[in-house]
Parts: C-alpha cells; structure tokens; sequence
C-alpha cells in the first residue's frame, strides 16, 4: 500500500486546527513586529548595535519563515524584505528606518486581518 | 504503514504547523523536538524514518545537529531535509555541502509538505 500522501482535497479539520494555532501563536507574531518597531530609532541615527541587528533580525526571520504557512504570504515577503533592511545597514539609514516602521505597520495590519 | 519524522525547531509555531500539517494530512507519526540537543536524543530513542530540521536554532545549531546525527552510528542512516527560512542562494549552496538528502524553504504549504517530503526522499 502506498503511503504517498494525496494533499487533495483538504482533510477535514485542518482549516479549522490552523485557526486554532494561529489563535494560540498571534500574541508572538505581535511580539516579533514590536521588536521591529525597535529597530527604527537606532537604524535611523546610526545607533544599532550589532546585537539589537541580530534580534530584529531574528525576528524578522522568524516572522518570514511561518506568515506564508498561516495564509499570509504578503507577510512573509515584507518580513524577508526587513530583515535584508536590518542586516544591511550599519550607518545612519533613515530612509531604510521609515520603511521598517511601514513594514510593520503592515504586519500589524495583516496579522489582525488574519482573525 | 505510515512514516515517522522527527521535527526539530526551536520555534514552537513552525514546530507545531508541521506536525498538524504531517499528522493531518499524511496520517504520519510525528515526534519533536525543540533543540538540537534534544533532536539527538529522540532520533535515539525514535529512530525516525526522516528528520526535519531547522538550520537556525541557539545553541547546537541545524548543521551542526546534522554531523552529530551523521557520526552516532545508531542514527548515521537516518534521511535528514533541512527546513530553512534562507532563500538566498550561498546559503542553499552551503547547506547543500553539508550533505543533507534534501532542503525545504520556510514558510511551507501545510496542504503539502508531506508531499515535498516523500518526492525528496523518493517515498512511493
């Protein structure tokens, strides 16, 4: 007997079991966009620490990495784009601040319209 | 017969989105894992058919869980796929060089990841 999976159709109750993880994981998904929202005042000035760039890095991985398997893919493409953002600039950068900050307000935005 | 995979991430989001997604719509058994550290020892004690694994975890790290996987001989046979967030293409080049049987990208279609699984690994 094959054990090949056949994706088509949907199992019944996984649209409903995604609803519940995502339920249970969106206050993470909120932290990770509030730790962007960190970012911008010190990628602006030329304040980043090396160490604060790799945590917003982070995050924003993070956030690229799961959005797409929750039905946001827009999410996962705007995370990607922050984290280029973060671990390119090391001077003073406040075009590229302004855009973090609208990344993730639009994070925001999809993630409450995920609901 | 169903299959058994380990999933080892440090992200209990992913973690948990895998195993629906593998128990859900492929019927497989699924063990976790939340570390690198902890993957080792329940590939031991699971002996999986497959291990997914993240790449970027603290601590023991994606490949370096991958080579101590490779030299227990109670585990070496094992088929591991990466599972990485890293589209660029030096990062796809060096995970390849690890020697992994496969790598899958984040973020993953829950409908068919069990699928990519089986056509990586050649699962009928």
């Amino acid at each position: 007997m094959s054990t090949k999976p056949q994706p088509n159709p949907e199992p019944p109750g996984l649209a409903e079991a995604l609803d519940r993880l995502w339920r249970q994981f969106m206050p993470q998904m909120y932290d990770r966009v509030a730790v962007l929202d960190t970012v911008v005042g010190p990628l602006a000035t030329g304040a980043l620490a090396d160490a604060h760039r790799d945590a917003v890095a982070a995050a924003a991985h993070n956030l690229a990495g799961i959005l797409g398997s929750f039905g946001l893919p827009e999410g996962t493409v705007l995370a990607r784009e922050a984290e280029t953002i973060c671990s390119q600039h090391s001077e003073a950068a406040p075009a590229a601040a302004a855009r973090v900050a609208e990344i993730a307000m639009h994070l925001r935005y999809l993630i409450e319209s995920r609901r | 017969m169903s299959h058994r995979i380990l999933i080892i991430d440090d992200e209990d989001d992913i973690r948990e989105v895998a195993a629906l997604s593998l128990e859900t719509v492929a019927g497989w058994d699924v063990v976790t894992a939340n570390s690198g550290a902890q993957g080792l020892l329940r590939a031991v004690e699971h002996l999986p058919d497959a291990v997914l694994l993240d790449v970027m975890m603290p601590g023991m790290d994606g490949p370096t869980t991958f080579r101590e996987i490779r030299k227990n001989p109670v585990t070496a046979h094992i088929p591991v796929i990466l599972l990485t967030a890293k589209v660029q293409s030096n990062d796809q080049r060096r995970f390849a060089d690890l020697g992994v049987n496969a790598i899958l990208f984040k973020p993953f279609d829950p409908l068919t990841l069990a699928q990519q699984i089986s056509d990586a690994l050649g699962w009928k």
